[in-house]
């Protein structure tokens, strides 16, 4: 009977044996998700403390069982938050906005036109791509005050950001997939090249532009090198420079500066798990180009 | 096609050429001339020849911050192996398998700034992990994370891969799942374990997204400054401790208005920066060759 019933023990055996491993996996990835989490979840509940909760104490407590909005409600009476939000948004669209555009009128004659110099801008415009933020800061800053005058404007933050090499690249890869066939019937019709972009070539690119899109609100909002050096007065500041100023403005106030964290983050957060395809593929897809 | 000549192309390149031009190209060569001069912002510069740089090599402290910065690139080792572990985790049908992905994305786009300020708290003395560790019993004094200088850099990297895991696990995550099953298959008929055919199949199938998460992190590392900026208040950790090129290059130029020298950090930084692309470079290339 020997023949007959080991292919049986053998079969439970490996089911056994992928039950333990399944569970060894969940077990990884609920720790590794613990201390993902963590950090934000402190955050959020310290964020609800009132007096009557302790923040610090051993053994920890982590729920507050006393929850209240006073700390929001004083790190909003004290500090022009408000304004750290329509600055942050009013930054944040300006430049996705143009950036989007700008990128995408750059990256159109680079990919389907032939012309004089092409290949001079297309390798300047490589040559400049691993060139350090904080280098181009320090000649950016002096141009601000001295030429441009726009220190502590909000000009400021947007416009070095019009266009950026790696956004040209990026829709000069996706214009390169346009078949030629398309454009070639548009230029037939007699349509100008400015129309052919904008009616033909655009629309068949669309999820190249939600890319950029997507990779440029992330870093914009999340944006504070250069922001921090351009506005010095508070109600100029986006929210990652006011989340600092508050910082330095609530120093023993942990709750005040755990609700200020969670106003800074919450939007990413809600954006992020309403857009959860289109946030991961855009911001790993662009890998491949 | 008719070769006319034509201004159309041109056109299309202005906007975004001007403000590379201005805001990337410009500083390039503005630096350059910077770094041979006193310059206080506030004064014209002054040509003082090499200066800056002499100064700078016999500036302990940048010496400091220079070594700090090539540490510093060992979180890509670190990122490159976690995400490549949480990749393989991750790469299977679960229940409830993408909402575990998607938990680890949420460092990603959640801003280092925000991030390292809420870390910063939980790091207190009297903070959170202080009073797990001393609930636990794995303390039995607090330690004081953010006051010890030889914690400050290795907490900066802890941080720097906390946020970074899940974005490069996406991109191995995207790897492993161009890798065609048959491989695995052939592997366990070899008699791979399911751990072995990770080794043999899995990692010289990622060799594409090891080299990009090479150059890409090991870049953002050599730049580091938000990290260190936020866990450090700002004062760059006791003692110098948590000082990196860039750090140094910050408060030279936006906290001691020196230009001059600020700009001498940002070549050396450059010359930095530009050997390790053609150094990354040439490792792709020499990585694509041998597949083809």
């Amino acid at each position: 009977m020997m023949p007959l019933s080991r292919p049986v023990n053998e079969h439970s055996r490996a089911r056994g044996r992928q039950a333990f491993e399944n569970a060894l996996i969940y077990l990884i990835l609920t720790a590794v998700g613990l201390v993902t989490v963590f950090p934000f979840l402190w955050v959020f509940f310290t964020s609800f403390k009132g007096t009557a909760d302790a923040v610090y104490s051993v053994p920890p407590q982590l729920i507050p069982l006393h929850p209240t909005l006073a700390n929001y409600v004083r790190v909003w009476n004290l500090l022009p938050v408000w304004r750290f939000y329509l600055n942050s948004i009013f930054v944040v669209l300006s430049v996705v906005v143009l950036n989007t555009l700008f990128s995408s009128l750059a990256a159109y004659p680079l990919a389907k036109m032939k012309f004089k110099g092409r290949s001079a801008i297309f390798y300047m415009l490589l040559a400049t791509y691993i060139v350090p933020s904080a280098l181009t800061a320090i000649p950016s800053y002096i141009l601000a005050v001295q030429v441009f005058h726009y220190y502590d404007h909000i000009q400021a933050v947007i416009f070095p950001y019009l266009a950026t090499v790696f956004n040209i690249f990026l829709l000069r890869q996706a214009f390169k997939g346009v078949p030629d066939d398309l454009i070639d019937a548009g230029r037939m019709d007699g349509a100008s090249e400015l129309r052919i972009w904008w009616d033909i070539v655009m629309p068949v690119v669309r999820p190249s532009l939600a890319t950029v899109a997507i990779i440029t609100f992330v870093e914009q909002w999340n944006n504070f090198f250069w922001p921090s050096l351009m506005l010095p007065t508070l109600a100029n500041k986006t929210l990652q420079v006011g989340l600092v100023a508050m910082q330095g403005a609530f120093v023993s106030d942990s709750r005040g500066i755990a609700a200020g964290v969670v106003m800074t983050v919450v939007p990413m957060i809600v954006f992020f798990a309403a857009l959860q395809r289109q946030f991961i593929q855009g911001l790993t897809g662009a890998v491949k180009g | 096609m008719t070769k006319k000549f034509t201004l159309t192309p041109y056109f299309f390149l202005v906007p975004a050429v001007a403000a590379i031009a201005v805001f990337v190209l410009y500083p390039i060569f503005a630096v350059v001339y910077y770094s041979f001069t006193d310059y206080s912002i506030v004064t014209p510069p002054i040509w003082v020849g090499l200066r800056n740089y002499q100064q700078l090599f016999h500036d302990s402290i940048f010496w400091k911050a220079l070594e700090h910065s090539f540490i510093y690139l060992l979180v890509t080792p670190t990122l490159i192996i976690l995400s490549m572990v949480l990749a393989i985790i991750v790469n299977r049908k679960l229940p409830g398998i993408s909402a575990f992905r998607a938990v680890f994305f949420i460092p990603v786009i959640s801003g280092s700034i925000a991030v390292g300020i809420a870390w910063r708290l939980m790091l207190d003395t009297n903070g959170i992990i202080n009073g797990i560790l001393l609930a636990v019993g794995a303390l039995k004094e607090p330690i004081q994370w953010l006051a010890e200088p030889a914690l400050t850099l290795p907490l900066c990297m802890l941080l720097t891969v906390w946020l970074g895991a899940g974005y490069y696990m996406m991109i191995f995550l995207a790897g492993l799942q161009n890798i065609p099953e048959e491989l695995y298959d052939a592997a366990v008929i070899d008699g791979c374990s399911s751990w072995q055919k990770h080794w043999y199949v899995s990692i010289p199938g990622l060799r594409p997204q090891i080299t990009f998460v090479a150059v890409i992190s090991s870049l953002a590392a050599l730049q580091v400054f938000n990290e260190v900026f936020t866990l450090t208040g700002g004062l760059g950790g006791i003692l110098q401790s948590g000082y990196t090129v860039v750090y140094y290059l910050w408060q030279q130029a936006f906290r001691l208005s020196h230009a001059g020298k600020a700009s001498a950090i940002a070549m050396v930084l450059l010359v930095i920066t530009l050997l390790f692309s053609v150094m990354n470079i040439r490792l792709l290339e020499s990585g694509t060759e041998a597949e083809a």
